[in-house]
């Protein structure tokens, strides 16, 4: 490659990702005046955050008794004490006025005059221990407007899209607890114009989403969720937490091809009567309404396993006992319509007429939603690589990383209409704390040990192997499903890894041209590289949690017990250049709150058992009843991921 | 019995070459009616690795796999295809390859347009022409026919420049800054001059005439052009259009 294809750039903070937590960052950093560059490989502000839901946690929005400390309190018993109680404390902190700077941008909530705030849903959403819930109308595109609209507010922010970040530039020297890392800047690929950039620059914001696409197409989110984040950030030395925990949402589509992955239901959706069935017609779970979202992939998977799955490798909601019951039928297909909108017309285009009116069983399937995982920082987004001993946190100076890219906040589950406020809080931490490391430091002028960080991807262009790029990001996207999707075993487990050896050396024989406008297979390879990283992470995690917990389902393990010691899994490149991974002891909840948490779930189970052992025409009755309170209410909505979805997802909710 | 093939032609463009290719999509189900985008990520696996697309949710939300079918702009994840459809980049933006074309002139046009201070009070709602305006995914569907968008010179990829005439996008976002109940008066007529200086009064002469179509069904013309033109030029435009 030709060096005039290099452009050199210099800024004080660099933004890699325009979504919700990048745009957050942007003006943070943007405020203090500094000369901010945001790099992103989609269209501006076209993330996860403009695709959701739209609903977002606000702390004190509906109840005038909801504190800090409730709030956080929540969060860590939610995601099984695996959370970070620093990184919860500053979420509850934060929300409210991270929320409001959502509003100044342009974010138009509904407004409850009487109390002269925000209006919150009319049902508090479920395992939030308060009201606090805002809704939105246009759902997440409100988000995107709000986010394209903070990134072109400011002169001195520059923007180039259609960019792939490669690399964090970075120096590394002997200190005294181990390696000292100093972020330089970043190498970028600009496929729009076919340039490369080598920008310099002390400070390094890590906003680029997640990791879904490693199960395409059983997935819900965006397509370039392809783990960039957390290989950016363990390739420059991070430390990697709990990226075993992935959240799969159990009741997605899995046919037709147009509609696979996307959101069909929540377990609440099956409602009192619906079960999930095998291809034998079975009955694989019963009470579905009150299972985990774990419970429910976990019943699909183990069919799919002994060869009784449906045709497309799921299962069968069936919930045409709810429709036909005499005198509650005709109240579920108005539970089923308002409940989950967005969910029943996806089932209802793609599965046609009769399973709209859930006539018939809907063919149902797990897809990922999220990564409650990912880069180790502190409550101001310092990004942290440990030396010999895990317990000793060392910065690497200039790295940050928010959003969904960040671990530590949510551990194993996650609590609904969190995430919006996750980017809200930590991108704009991550701008503040990328501000003032930049303004604390001297600039590099230096563009050397960029040309040294760069010759390994300049031998990426034109390769004259003869595997295509694309072909094994399929591959892998299939294995990943099959090995490392929602239920796990060892075996499968030390099969990935053997698989991910295989993987990297393909890369070796792979061709890709020399042209630099758009060179498809060099971004898929590039994309690839980042999947396997990753991919190899979520093995490696998954290997180091002994027993299921929160989103990871162990199929040749037991469910782990609330007394036993909370950990988070911790995964590092180690001296050798390999990946290990280790276990961070985390605190655990008081004994006191888990008894009453195991009461409570024996009653909420026995409730169930006198439903189903009723003779029938008094259990309709019952029911009846329960949907006459539920949708007296001028509005429900259960929102996907959120815990009013999965009532049974209240595992740690005390 | 229904045909077990698709035959759907796509317009690659490479180095100023545009050359059209033919693929024969193979249904999965019998019965399937794929969307392009179905077609393009089997043309990708079966026979082109190398074909240039954009895509995200799938779902109609992320406005970012806007493509033309048979020449008109559709979202290719929800845009069903029949025997002999013609697929190929919108026309209204520069193609860098294949089926992708360059956004960001747009977005650089309106750099600094919302830099004004907002009023304290965050608790005022906005109404309901506020949120029909929020409901746009930026999909660019609404450039073609666009009267003012035509005047840009399209060509060049290698520049990262603002583009000088507007597009019932910028638009869009002019008039839903100005709708806000949190946008002080004072400041509306900066939003006005803006949306002058981006060549409103093109849609002023050529108001009758106008046949723009939103990709997710907003009212552009009744929603953000005439009010627009209301407020630019008040009674003036109001005589002529009588």
């Amino acid at each position: 490659m030709n060096s005039d294809n290099i452009e050199y750039l210099d800024c004080d903070v660099i933004v890699v990702g325009s979504g919700g937590t990048g745009s957050q960052a942007v003006q943070a950093a943007a405020e203090e005046g500094l000369k901010v560059i945001v790099i992103s490989k989609d269209p501006m502000s076209s993330s996860d955050t403009k695709i959701c839901e739209g609903v977002i946690t606000v702390r004190e929005s509906g109840d005038n008794t909801d504190t800090e400390e409730a709030l956080s309190e929540n969060i860590k018993l939610a995601g099984a004490d695996l959370p970070d109680k620093k990184i919860t404390v500053a979420f509850a902190n934060d929300s409210k006025d991270a929320y409001d700077r959502l509003r100044v941008n342009g974010l138009r909530p509904s407004i409850n005059k009487e109390k002269n705030k925000p209006k919150t849903l009319a049902i508090a959403m479920g395992g939030h221990n308060k009201s606090r819930s805002v809704g939105h109308k246009n759902s997440g595109v409100a988000f995107g407007h709000t986010n394209w609209d903070t990134i072109i507010k400011y002169k001195n922010v520059e923007y180039f899209e259609d960019c792939w970040f490669l690399e964090v530039v970075k120096e590394e020297t002997e200190g005294n607890k181990g390696k000292d890392i100093k972020v330089l800047g970043g190498i970028v690929y600009d496929a729009a114009r076919g340039k490369v950039l080598f920008i310099n620059a002390p400070s390094v914001v890590i906003a680029s989403g997640g990791l879904s696409s490693l199960y395409f197409p059983k997935t819900d989110t965006m397509r370039g969720n392809t783990g960039d984040s957390y290989a950016l950030g363990i390739k420059a030395g991070a430390d990697l937490l709990d990226m075993e925990q992935i959240q799969f949402l159990p009741f997605c589509l899995a046919s037709p091809p147009s509609y696979e992955g996307l959101l069909a239901g929540e377990p609440s959706t099956a409602s009192f009567l619906g079960v999930l069935r095998d291809k034998n017609n079975k009955v694989i779970l019963d009470s579905v309404y009150l299972r985990t979202r774990a419970e429910c992939s976990e019943a699909i998977m183990r069919a799919v396993e002994d060869g009784r799955g449906s045709p497309n490798g799921g299962a069968f909601l069936d919930m045409t006992k709810n429709i036909s019951a005499p005198k509650s039928g005709k109240y579920f297909m108005k539970y089923l319509k308002s409940a989950l909108p967005s969910a029943y017309n996806n089932a209802r285009q793609a599965l046609g007429k009769e399973a709209g009116k859930a006539e018939i069983p809907w063919e149902v399937r797990p897809s990922a939603h999220y990564s409650m995982g990912g880069i180790r920082v502190d409550e101001y987004t310092r990004v942290i690589h440990s030396a010999e001993n895990q317990y000793e946190p060392i910065f690497i100076k200039g790295l940050f990383a928010a959003g969904q890219a960040m671990g530590g906040l949510f551990g194993a589950n996650r609590l609904g209409s969190t995430s919006l406020t996750e980017l809200a809080v930590f991108g704009y931490r991550a701008g503040k704390s990328a501000a003032k490391n930049a303004n604390q430091s001297f600039k590099n002028k230096n563009y050397d040990i960029f040309h040294e960080h760069y010759f390994n991807f300049k031998n990426l262009f034109n390769k004259k192997g003869k595997l295509k790029p694309y072909k094994l990001k399929l591959d892998l996207q299939k294995k990943c499903w099959d090995n490392i999707g929602p239920a796990r075993t060892e075996k499968k487990l030390k099969k990935m890894l053997t698989y991910l050896d295989k993987i990297e050396k393909d890369l070796n024989n792979v061709n890709v041209p020399e042209e630099m406008i758009w060179n498809q297979q060099f971004i898929d390879l590039i994309e690839l590289k980042n999947m396997i990283t990753t991919a190899k992470a979520v093995a490696i995690a998954s290997l180091k949690r002994e027993k299921s917990v929160g989103g990871h389902v162990r199929l040749d393990k037991k469910t782990s017990s609330l007394f036993s010691k909370p950990y988070s899994t911790l995964v590092k490149i180690n001296k050798n250049n390999t990946f290990e991974a280790y276990k961070l002891l985390r605190q655990r909840t008081p004994l006191k709150r888990i008894i009453n948490y195991k009461i409570s779930e024996k009653f909420r189970f026995m409730k169930a058992k006198i439903l189903r052992i009723l003779p029938e025409s008094i259990s309709d009755k019952i029911i009846e009843n329960k949907y006459k309170n539920i949708l007296g209410t001028d509005q429900i909505t259960i929102k996907p991921g959120s815990l009013d979805g999965a009532p049974g997802d209240k595992v740690n909710q005390i | 019995m229904e045909e077990k093939y698709l035959n759907i032609k796509i317009k690659l463009k490479r180095n100023n070459e545009i050359k059209l290719i033919e693929y024969k999509y193979k249904k999965r189900t019998h019965d399937e009616r794929p969307m392009a985008l179905d077609v393009l990520l089997q043309a990708q696996e079966e026979q082109y690795d190398d074909l240039a697309f954009r895509y995200g949710c799938r779902a109609r939300n992320c406005g970012v796999c806007t493509i033309d079918v048979n020449s008109r702009p559709k979202l290719a994840c929800r845009a069903r295809v029949r025997e002999g459809d013609i697929l190929s980049a919108i026309v209204t933006l520069p193609v860098i390859k294949d089926l992708v074309v360059k956004r960001d002139g747009i977005t650089r046009q309106m750099k600094g347009y919302n830099n004004i201070p907002k009023k304290n009070d965050l608790n005022e709602d906005a109404n309901k022409l506020y949120h029909n305006l929020t409901a746009c995914i930026e999909c660019y569907a609404c450039l073609d026919g666009c009267p003012v968008h035509a005047k840009n010179n399209i060509t060049d990829i290698k520049k990262n420049e603002a583009y000088k005439y507007g597009n019932p996008y910028s638009f869009l976002k002019i008039q839903r800054l100005l709708i806000d109940p949190l946008t002080p008066d004072s400041e509306k007529y900066k939003l006005i001059d803006k949306a002058k200086r981006l060549g409103l009064d093109i849609y002023r002469r050529e108001y009758n005439s106008l046949k723009i179509k939103c990709g997710v069904g907003i009212n552009l013309k009744g929603e953000v052009i005439k009010p627009l033109l209301d407020a630019a030029y008040g009674d003036e435009f109001e005589k002529e259009n009588k």
